[in-house]
């Protein structure tokens, strides 16, 4: 048995945190499975616990602009359901979002969960790469914030210190004409990942201005090169379609995915590349 | 005769509050469970407060195949129990008397597969039952164990039963193979293989054993009371009228329940003959996953000769089945498998040769189907393969040697059931649009149809309703109008407390709710038999018809005259069981489906489009309720033939979890379109014949083939998964 | 142990019990709210669906400190409204209730659909449906079932 605390607000939950360190449970979704014992007996949580889902503070969406630059800020307790209805969620996130498992559970679990599980299969930190997103962290008295690249460091592991919480996740609102977020399940609803994709793109002046491909599943976390990416930028539709096969060979040797009982190394990084083909091909052909 | 085709009445809902019997019975009623279910009143077997309850868990076997070389305990605390085969009185036995008794109760100085039974702990707080499962280790000496067909045949490690790892071994045949064979023009040949399949009824395994009256009543959600009492009663040795099981709702079964309570509850009944206490052994998912029976795999060989002009003259089958570690019903699935090996089609000279093998994996049983579903997912999928050989319309080819009535089975025998599958196609082509579909898809680089024909035998295989159940159905006038029905055949979800009424209450012209029909006590119900082998309506049902009448008869005599019907085998039917020759069933069920899908090349991932199914099951008892039978059992095997994937790695099932056993959700199928066709059975209920399984062989088939018409790639396995295709089309 | 109080269909009650106990659990055990059925405890099924501060959320993956002072709504909560009779008698008519061990979930979880949505078309059924796992109907009969309910119950949602 561990001790739990339920913090009155942020403030209370950020000194709770600094004094004793306690796990914080949002939605619960994930660590009541991993922690999940024969039914009808406790969880079996291996330290303390802190609620903090019912933190009112951290439950909002909202948009910031400073300069010129518009930004959507998660508060760290809204809910899968909240982004997914809130009407300036990036299309690619909201889809994200709407993949994973079903309405009673995207109800209660949190976006700030998924991303604090870091799961390589969480659906939503596929997009949340190819967004730019920036976690936003706090202990009492201070508050940093972090891109989310640096903030998860490897399969369930992230930067987060033990006195700290995230509060909220920052979204730079940028133009994106070409979107895919396409996740391959275990079945066609309810299923966790075996891969995912995102792609988003824009151009200026018939030329690719931004770019970002992420591919989750398929390595120890989401697979983003932005050196590949790079090679993109400023090239025309006609440019890009040249270039695709080469692209596809240059993702082959960043994507090493591994056997699992969902699926095949093989198998996740053919539809890898393949989903990338495809989102290249649409992409090559707008402008 | 064409039998009347019946269109359900899908979209309008039907309002039968009340419905009076006497109209044509397949008229649908409200179910009579439907608003307690609905609701939550109904209690299943975790929901009923026993005082003072104890709670058991299992210690299992964590190896595959191993010698014990000794177990730690750590010492038990005041009112918490180790129980194990040093506990089963002299009396009785460490075997679970199934149909064999090889499965013991408790593994004693050897394991054969993981998960196998070694001792129940047991007291009156989980989470220190838990702790002390945690804290016994056992020491074993590992041997060699054998998992996949290959390992049994080669004995690897030795034989894991008998000498050669054989349970069983059939050879069955028809006219004259090898001569035939000398005449092909033509030979074609392939290999199908399916997987394990978990039920994965919603409701997991759960029994409750208590000490009432100084005896032991088991609690059971369970398909077969009558086995648990027996099963108990050898383990206890005591005589069966000292067991009492009273069956309690149960949410759902599927097969899983018709054996596999016997395995928990001989251990259970042991215990509390011990702790003379209320026992609760209720399993929780992941152990009801990891733990628990699956349909058995199958590999299945078949060549077919065929003469000049594209007829099959010669088809020699080789039939495997993997039973795992324990025989128990292996022998009886590995029959139907062979029974329904050659299909719905007329073959003059044909051979199965089907065994049953045994391996260091968790044992296999029931389940929706008992073999057939493996048996005829071979031949369906062979007959495409050999049409799309000789360039020929799969569905043409199979039509033009469909059995027909009169023609001799593979168990020469002659078909007694005016075989209806003309007709079926005919109907199924014009909800589905087959034929022309074909053709449209035939150049599509991503549309596939595929049709599969089946039939399923009622009742158990042969004479055994006559030589192994003999079922009997009492019923009494009651109060007030009412008539009691006892019956041991169970509620499962399948419908049957509201259509084995219907029966009743149409012969006696009383309304379906005046029937009063309760979940099973052995202490008050006769042995009708298990509910299974889709035997409850056409079997039971015809007893329960005929007892209706006689009780009719009887009526005036007043309230609390009875009345009973025992089971007697129709005329003219004859049977051998060691040989498996004559009539292997009293009827079958005829069903054809058809499955439209579209296949995603950058993903490989297969959408169905459609799905259409004709069954003829004789009459409907409740259109509705075969509405439901019909949808649940198409949607399940197109779950076995696409996303359920259960795969065996060093003993243990790599998917424990429904994250990752994954099932059809509400998304993953279209609506399946359903049509009946009357065909009444003279030894059938209002002339219903077996349909709970039928309704499940026909997808699997239908699928693959639908998807192999998609990718232009043949397909012989199931599950068809993405990663499948991606290999195909390589 | 803590002293929890929430609300639970509509009174409030006042659990003592480990804040990590699951919500489940707490229903069916201390609350003996027995309409809340265990399926999978894995967030899966929908088996333990109940309404939290009116939202469909599974039971098994609430710890009972995080329900504190929030309303639930179980299928006890329901059966006995007009919503909750409504629906009941249409899956009863739909024959949308086989083994009923998902049912009540399914009443759950069509209560918090015709909430938001009290028109819906089959994909939205089905996709409201999609956390609530069935193994006998095959989903056709539960979907005809929402269909009717809502037909019926225009004015009640
Ligand atoms: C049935 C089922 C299906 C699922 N399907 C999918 C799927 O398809 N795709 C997918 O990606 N995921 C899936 N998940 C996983 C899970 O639902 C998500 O990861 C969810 O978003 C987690 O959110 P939560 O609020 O429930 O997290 P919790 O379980 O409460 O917490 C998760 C992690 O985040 C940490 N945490 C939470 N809040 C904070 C905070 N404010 N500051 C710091 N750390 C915090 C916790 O300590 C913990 O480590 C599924 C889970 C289940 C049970
Ligand atoms: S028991 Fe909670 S979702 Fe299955
Ligand atoms: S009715 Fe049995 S699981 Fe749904």
């Amino acid at each position: 048995m561990v001790d739990s605390y339920r913090p009155k607000d942020l403030k209370d939950a950020l000194s709770i945190r600094a004094e004793y360190n306690p796990q914080p449970l949002a939605g619960g979704t994930d660590l009541m499975v991993r922690y999940q014992s024969w039914s009808g007996t406790l969880p079996l949580f291996t330290k303390s616990v802190m609620f903090v889902g019912h933190l009112k503070e951290m439950k909002y969406i909202k948009k910031e602009a400073k300069d010129k630059t518009v930004t959507l800020v998660i508060g760290g307790t809204a809910t899968l359901t909240d982004v997914a209805n809130h009407p300036d969620t990036p299309v690619v996130l909201k889809e994200a979002v709407l993949s994973i498992a079903a309405p009673a559970l995207r109800n209660n679990a949190t976006l700030t969960g998924n991303i604090c599980n870091a799961s390589p299969a969480g659906d939503s930190i596929c997009a949340l790469y190819a967004l730019d997103a920036v976690i936003v962290i706090e202990k009492s008295g201070s508050r940093r914030e972090v891109p989310i690249t640096e903030f998860i460091t490897g399969p369930g592991r992230t930067i987060l210190g033990p006195d700290e919480l995230v509060t909220a996740i920052k979204i730079p609102l940028k133009a994106s004409s070409v979107n895919d977020f396409t996740k391959v399940g275990t079945r066609r609803a309810n299923a966790l990942s075996k891969l995912s994709f995102t792609g988003v793109a824009d151009y200026k002046n018939g030329r690719i201005d931004s770019i970002a491909l992420t591919f989750g599943a398929v390595g120890p976390t989401v697979v983003r090169s932005v050196e590949l990416e790079k090679k993109l930028i400023g090239l025309s539709g006609p440019e890009l379609k040249a270039m695709i096969p080469k692209v596809i060979d240059d993702y082959s040797t960043v994507i090493v995915p591994i056997d699992d009982q969902r699926s095949t190394a093989v198998y996740r990084k053919k539809v890898a590349l393949n989903l990338l083909e495809k989102y290249l091909k649409e992409l090559s052909s707008h402008e | 005769m064409v039998g009347a085709i019946h269109e359900l009445p899908i979209k309008g809902w039907i309002d039968t509050k009340g419905v009076k019997m006497g109209a044509r019975i397949s008229i649908p009623v409200r179910r009579i469970d439907a608003k307690e279910k609905a609701g939550g009143w109904t209690k299943y077997i975790g929901d009923y407060q026993f005082k003072n309850l104890q709670h058991g868990r299992f210690l299992r076997s964590e190896r595959a195949r191993a010698k014990i070389i000794e177990i730690k305990k750590p010492d038990f605390p005041e009112g918490y129990y180790y129980i194990d085969a040093s506990d089963i009185p002299s009396s009785g036995k460490n075997n679970i008397q199934m149909i064999k008794d090889d499965w013991r109760v408790f593994a004693v100085s050897d394991v054969k597969y993981i998960g196998e039974t070694i001792a129940v702990i047991l007291g009156p707080d989980k989470q220190k039952v838990l702790d002390l499962l945690n804290r016994i280790e056992v020491i074993y000496e590992d041997l060699v164990p054998a998992f996949t067909f290959d390992d049994a045949l080669s004995c690897k490690g030795g034989a894991v039963y008998g000498d050669n790892n054989i349970f069983s071994e059939y050879l069955l045949n028809v006219g004259n193979v090898d001569n035939a064979f000398k005449d092909a023009v033509k030979i074609v040949e392939g290999k199908y293989e399916t997987g394990f399949q978990e039920h994965l009824y919603m409701e997991t395994q759960g029994l409750v054993g208590a000490w009432e009256d100084e005896k032991i009543t088991i609690y059971a959600s369970s398909q077969c009371p009558f086995y648990i009492r027996k099963s108990v009663a050898v383990t206890l040795g005591v005589p069966v009228e000292d067991i009492r099981v009273r069956q309690t709702t149960t949410g759902g079964a599927f097969g899983g329940k018709e054996h596999f309570p016997d395995v928990i509850a001989t251990p259970l009944a042991v215990a509390v003959n011990k702790v003379k206490k209320p026992v609760a052994m209720i399993y929780d998912r992941i152990e009801d996953i990891s733990f628990t029976s699956k349909r058995h795999p199958s590999k299945i060989t078949i060549k077919t000769g065929l003469d000049k002009s594209n007829n099959i003259i010669a088809m020699d089958i080789d039939t495997l089945v993997n039973g795992g570690a324990y025989e128990s019903s292996t022998t009886i699935v590995l029959q139907r498998a062979i029974l329904h090996g050659i299909g719905v089609y007329n073959i003059p000279n044909a051979r199965i040769r089907g065994r049953a093998v045994a391996t260091n994996t968790f044992p296999s049983d029931a389940y929706r189907g008992f073999g057939a579903p493996q048996g005829l997912f071979a031949i369906e999928m062979h007959m495409s393969h050999v049409a799309d050989e000789l360039g020929l319309d799969s569905s043409d080819f199979r039509r033009k040697h469909f059995i027909k009535t009169n023609d001799i089975t593979i168990t020469n025998a002659k078909m007694h059931d005016d075989v209806k599958l003309p007709e079926m196609f005919e109907k199924i082509d014009e909800m589905s649009d087959y034929s022309s579909k074909v053709k449209e898809f035939a150049n599509d680089p991503v549309k596939g149809i595929g049709i599969a024909f089946v039939n399923h035998g009622g009742g158990f295989t042969g004479n055994g309703e006559q030589a192994i159940i003999k079922g009997v159905v009492k019923m009494k006038r009651l109060e007030g109008g009412k008539a009691g029905l006892y019956v041991s055949v169970v509620e499962m979800g399948q419908g049957l407390q509201t259509t084995m009424r219907k029966i009743a209450a149409k012969e006696l012209g009383l309304d379906y709710e005046d029937i009063v029909y309760d979940n099973p006590d052995t202490d008050i119900v006769p042995d009708s038999g298990p509910t299974c082998a889709s035997r409850s309506i056409m079997v039971v049902g015809f007893l329960v018809q005929e007892c209706a009448k006689k009780l009719k008869a009887k009526w005036n005599e007043g309230v609390g005259v009875e009345a009973e019907d025992v089971y007697k085998h129709p005329d003219g039917l004859v049977w051998e069981q060691e040989t498996l020759q004559g009539d292997a069933y009293p009827s079958y069920g005829w069903g054809i489906n058809v499955i439209e899908v579209e296949f995603d090349p950058v993903t490989y991932e297969v959408k169905t489009t459609g799905i259409w199914a004709v069954w003829d099951i004789g009459v409907a008892i409740d259109e509705t309720i075969m509405q439901g039978q019909s949808s649940g059992g198409v949607i399940q095997a197109l779950g076995y033939a696409s996303i359920e994937k259960c795969e065996l790695k060093n003993g243990t099932f790599m998917q424990h979890t429904m994250a990752d056993y994954t099932i059809p959700t509400s998304l993953d199928f279209p609506k399946v379109e359903t049509c009946f066709i009357d065909n009444p059975y003279k030894y059938g209920p209002s002339g219903a014949k077996g349909a709970g399984e039928l309704v499940f062989d026909a997808a699997p088939p239908a699928y693959a083939e639908a998807v192999q018409n998609a990718i232009g790639k043949r397909i012989y396995d199931i599950p068809v998964t993405p990663e499948m295709i991606m290999e195909a089309l390589k | 142990m803590k002293e929890i109080k929430f609300i639970l269909n509509g009174k409030e009650v006042s659990v003592k019990a480990d804040p990590l106990k699951r919500l489940l659990d707490v229903l069916r055990e201390d609350e003996k709210m027995t309409g809340v059925k265990e399926g999978c405890g894995e967030g899966e099924c929908g088996a333990c669906a109940v309404l939290k501060d009116g939202v469909l959320v599974n039971s098994c993956m609430i710890p009972l400190g995080a329900a504190e002072g929030s309303e639930i709504v179980t299928p006890e909560g329901i059966r006995e409204t007009d919503k909750g009779k409504c629906i009941i008698d249409a899956f009863g008519d739909a024959g949308a209730v086989q083994c009923g061990f998902c049912t009540p979930g399914m009443m759950m979880a069509t209560e918090a659909l015709l909430t938001i949505n009290n028109k819906p078309d089959e994909s939205e059924i089905r996709e409201a449906l999609s956390g609530n796992l069935c193994r006998c109907t095959g989903y056709d009969l539960i979907v005809k079932g929402v269909q009717i309910a809502s037909e019926r119950g225009k004015d009640l949602w």
